[in-house]
């Protein structure tokens, strides 16, 4: 068995398992009824297929994994949308039943690791009673985690209390970041996906934890506010994402900044550092405004805000709220208050920067050259080491380098072949422009490549830092094209996505 | 176990004084005697050098780093000058010579030193000792005859001043990088093992008793000694007779092979066609004042013929980069001549050739002797980019604010544009008063401080001199994007910087 690899201090909970067999229930008459009343929690049984970066043509490698879910409605299980990523099947079983039950994914959220599955013929589960949410519960409560962990195959109980409620990092995209409890309950891998109960209710689903080798009793459960926005959310059929302020704040602490930013004490405003244009907020915030509250709550000096009687983080508040919802906010700007409202949005580059599943690669090859997307599964499955790539993925956020290229596109590898023998050292490169045409996304590639500029007889490739164009002979790239395509295996030229 | 016995035996002699003599079971054996086959002989051209050094701490600037020491060989030259290499007497304190024989000492100054071509010229430091110190010192002098297959001798000294010596046997001749960034030149690669003996740096290496070169390095698991080898050692002794050092010139092009047919036919380069892309010209440099522009196909130096691969054949080495016709060959101030083809046609472009200096760099590419420019004030450290500030985090910060600086310096023309003149940045912050809430940041570029944009290090000094409203107003590249600080707290804090627990002594190094 092996974890699957995620964020470097933690690992989701979802573990590879070679157990096909499951015990038979043999269970006394006391344990009975305890297991009855938790029927309704799950074993998940998903074979994944895990997508080849290097080769995108492949169909990847196939791998499997093991997790826990629960039933929350008529035929609807709640799970992590990691025990469920790059799933090829999905099988279902109970403690009490040797029958495994096909099942499918009906809505899938990364950015908050949350799924919902049912299963293929829901009959089975319609005498069973759905579990019920609780809220948020207190620190210092006790909690039970139950679910189908590395070491057995039956249901397994543990037991702990509420540690720490605060924002925390999801490690299942690496970039998504939302309200999260900490409990000392023993967390272990296959406990993904499984309730956490307290007085028979759901205070949350288990999805991460540290290694023993880091921290002990450290484990992490999606709360209550976080599941019901996701099932909020898909009521209208489809999952919409996250909408974000997409704009960043640094904390008034420093007399001086009060003083410029026009601020007489209070404890009131944060500064706005950056605004991101194509955020919500893009057209509103600028550089330097003070953020004084928002939909009328204050917004204290370090960037929280008090909420539901706990201090948390002022983007909870943005959190709860759905695509084209409104916002309003109070701001200061050269020491003038200003009220207005913005219209809530997805914003989509810093998507690029996390992790990524059920994605099928994109990929371009043309005589050899293997063109695709940048992405993280992108960068880390090549290993991408040339200065330029590594810029443009690390500072694509921060230095704004989206605008410029919404998707920028790298020059992977270059499968050797007469035609291109001169050019591989150049592979792993940024792509700027295909025959004066600027490369702002792998659609522009196809086309670029297409076109016939002032050199027709040439297809010329410039690189970002690179010292030269690549030049290739468009007639000697075009008769070495299918010839390379099945010297090296590839069925198709490209993929560019679904449409 | 053997070593184990010998030092069982070793603490027992020492020890046999205190004790009664019943330890020593192991007789004292004499030193083997010589067993090389060399014979076994004085020179009178080589002294032993001392170094003590001391570099600038980067990151902590106002600081030095704990003192060491180096040892090694330097070759003495007419009118009692001593060769060294560069880096033997980079961030030197004190520098003395001794003669191997009797061990007598006197110091030493540098007079000319060359970081790029790692070669320094030293002279005594005592007039009134001089003349007895060089009484039975012969000068050596530099032969530049050598060639690819000849037996050259490294020579070393032993503990009383034997003189031990090791053959090589050159194999080839070529460009290399030598020890700081972007300085290469040719060099003699040589086969032979070399015993290493007590002095590390500079092993002058000879042929037919004149100087052949010094050791640059040795690979000792290929046994490949790579020379620096005696014409630019020339070059450079030539340069320094003068009275005033220029350095080896430098063209300011980059350049790119030409052996791929589709990128020729492309370029309208004919089959046989010699030359090789141009694909950078400096700004400023010989080559951009000369009219040299980027896309041109570079076809010959002053005379030679540039083959698809940037290479010249020279008449003693063969096929060796057409840079040596430069950087080696050619002095600052000589005209250079060359041929280019642009847009299918030939040009003859003539200009002089002149030198990049270090400190024209937008990151200055190494720093030896000097401190580091920097300015702190309230707490906050702002420093000028540099190479070795960069490599100072090895590998340890591949991400983040280090990978944003590397690739300033990487590709410095969108700065250089901005007419910024060196890469200002805010490298740390030290929690003061006035510096409440900033202490985390760290690796912004610094653009504009009080409104005034900031080109160089002076700069800042100047900028912080005109606070509004008894404000300081930061602008920076990145993320917080904007700093205010309190102009009386900053010089409240600056008091306690330089006399508090930092003892900083000086608040700045500009010059």
């Amino acid at each position: 068995m092996k974890l699957r690899p995620l964020f470097p201090a933690l690992a989701a909970l979802a573990f590879a398992s070679l157990s096909t067999a499951q015990e038979p229930a043999a269970t006394t008459a006391a344990e009975a009824i305890l297991v009855d009343e938790w029927e309704g929690i799950v074993n998940i049984d998903a074979s994944v297929l895990l997508p080849d970066y290097r080769e995108p043509w492949n169909s990847g490698q196939p791998s499997g994994g093991s997790g826990t879910g629960f039933l929350i409605g008529k035929n609807r299980f709640l799970t992590n949308a990691h025990v469920v990523s790059n799933a090829t099947k999905l099988v279902i079983r109970t403690t009490n039943d040797p029958e495994p039950h096909p099942a499918r994914v009906v809505f899938v959220a990364h950015d908050c690791d949350l799924a919902i599955l049912e299963a293929v013929d829901g009959s089975h589960f319609e005498k069973m009673k759905p579990l019920t949410f609780g809220g948020i519960p207190k620190l210092n409560t006790e909690v039970i985690a139950v679910g189908y962990p590395i070491g057995g195959d039956r249901i397994s109980v543990t037991r702990g209390v509420v540690s720490r409620i605060d924002f925390r990092p999801f490690s299942h995209t690496q970039v998504d970041s939302h309200l999260a409890i900490q409990v000392d309950a023993a967390i272990n891998p296959g406990n993904s996906g499984g309730p956490v109960i307290q007085n028979g209710k759901v205070v949350g689903v288990a999805f991460q934890g540290f290694s023993g080798r880091v921290a002990q009793n450290v484990g992490y459960i999606i709360p209550v506010p976080v599941i019901e926005r996701f099932l909020k959310d898909v009521e209208d059929g489809t999952y919409d994402h996250y909408v974000d302020l997409a704009a960043s704040d640094f904390p008034i602490e420093n007399s001086a900044q009060r003083k410029a930013l026009g601020l007489n004490g209070g404890g009131i405003g944060v500064m706005i550092a950056d605004v991101e244009p194509a955020g919500s907020a893009g057209d509103i915030l600028k550089r330097g405004d003070v953020l004084l509250s928002m939909d009328d709550n204050p917004v204290l000096n370090n960037g929280l805000i008090r909420f539901e009687g706990e201090l948390m983080d002022m983007n909870e508040v943005v959190e709860r709220k759905f695509a084209g919802d409104k916002l309003k906010l109070a701001y200061l700007r050269d020491g003038k208050k200003t009220e207005t409202e913005i219209t809530l949005k997805r914003f989509d580059p810093y998507v690029k920067l996390g992790e990524q599943y059920n994605q099928r690669p994109r990929y371009l090859v043309y005589a050899g050259l293997v063109f695709q997307p940048m992405d993280k599964n992108l960068i880390d499955a090549h290993q991408i080491a040339d200065p330029a790539a590594n810029y443009m993925f690390d500072n694509y956020l921060t230095e704004k380098l989206y605008v410029e290229r919404p998707e920028p596109v790298l020059l992977t590898s270059i499968l050797a072949d007469e035609v291109n023998t001169y050019i591989t050292p150049y592979a792993q490169s940024v792509v700027d422009e295909i025959n004066g045409v600027k490369i702002r996304s792998l659609k522009d590639v196809k086309s670029a490549l297409a076109m016939k500029g002032k050199r027709p007889d040439f297809v010329v490739i410039k690189l970002l830092e690179k010292d030269r164009p690549l030049v290739l002979k468009r007639d000697l790239a075009e008769a070495a094209h299918p010839k390379i395509m099945q010297t090296y295996n590839i069925p198709e030229d490209a993929y560019l996505g679904a449409e | 176990m053997k070593p184990f016995f010998f030092l069982l035996a070793l603490l027992a002699l020492s020890s046999v004084q205190a004790q009664t003599p019943a330890a020593p079971k192991f007789p004292l054996r004499p030193a083997p005697a010589p067993t090389q086959s060399q014979p076994v002989i004085q020179t009178s051209a080589l002294l032993k050098v001392n170094v003590t050094y001391q570099s600038h701490s980067l990151r902590i600037p106002w600081q030095k780093e704990g003192a060491g020491g180096r040892r090694g060989l330097g070759v003495v030259l007419e009118g009692n000058r001593i060769l060294v290499t560069g880096q033997m007497v980079a961030d030197a304190t004190y520098i003395e010579l001794e003669l191997p024989e009797s061990g007598q000492k006197i110091p030493a100054k540098v007079i000319a030193v060359d970081y790029e071509a790692n070669l320094a010229l030293l002279a005594p430091n005592s007039p009134a000792r001089e003349a007895t110190f060089f009484a039975g010192l012969r000068p050596m002098q530099v032969d530049t005859s050598t060639r690819i297959g000849d037996t050259l001798v490294v020579w070393q000294t032993g503990r009383v001043g034997e003189l031990i010596v090791t053959p090589v046997r050159v194999s080839k001749v070529m460009n290399q990088g030598y020890v700081v960034e972007n300085a290469s030149f040719i060099v003699y690669e040589a086969q032979g093992i070399i015993r290493s003996e007590a002095n590390s740096f500079t092993l002058p290496v000879a042929k037919g008793g004149k100087l052949a070169g010094l050791l640059l390095r040795y690979d000792s698991k290929n046994q490949i000694a790579t020379l620096l080898p005696a014409p630019i050692i020339e070059h450079f002794l030539k340069d320094v007779a003068d009275g005033k050092y220029d350095g080896f010139p430098s063209l300011g092009i980059e350049f790119q092979i030409t052996l791929d047919e589709q990128f020729r036919d492309y370029l309208g380069m004919k089959p046989d066609q010699p030359g090789v892309f141009i694909s950078n010209v400096t700004k400023g440099a010989s080559a951009d004042q000369a009219g040299v522009k980027k896309g041109d196909i570079m076809m010959s130096i002053n005379g030679a013929s540039i083959d698809s691969r940037g290479d010249y054949q020279d008449p003693h080495f063969g096929a060796l980069s057409v840079s040596h016709i430069v950087r080696g060959k050619a002095y600052v101030g000589d005209e250079v001549e060359m041929k280019v083809m642009r847009e299918g046609k030939e040009l003859t472009l003539k200009g002089k050739l002149t030198r990049k200096q270090p400190e024209d760099y937008l990151v200055l590419p190494y720093q030896f002797d000097q401190g580091p420019k920097y300015l702190l004030n309230g707490g906050l450290l702002f420093q000028e980019l540099t190479r070795p500030y960069l490599n100072s985090f090895g590998n340890e910060q591949q991400g983040g604010p280090i990978l944003r600086l590397a690739r300033i310096a990487g590709s410095p023309d969108e700065y250089e544009k901005k007419g910024k003149k060196k890469i200002v940045f805010l490298s740390a912050v030290l929690p003061t008063t006035s510096t409440q809430g900033y202490e985390r940041l760290s690796g912004q570029v610094v653009d504009e401080i009080n409104g005034v944009n900031i080109t160089k290090i002076e700069d800042v000094a100047e900028a912080f001199k005109k606070p509004q409203d008894g404000l300081h107003v930061v602008k920076l590249d990145q993320f917080p994007f904007i700093l205010h600080l309190d102009a009386l707290k900053v010089e409240q804090d600056n008091l306690q910087l330089m006399n508090g627990m930092f003892r900083i002594g000086s608040l700045s190094r500009l010059e």
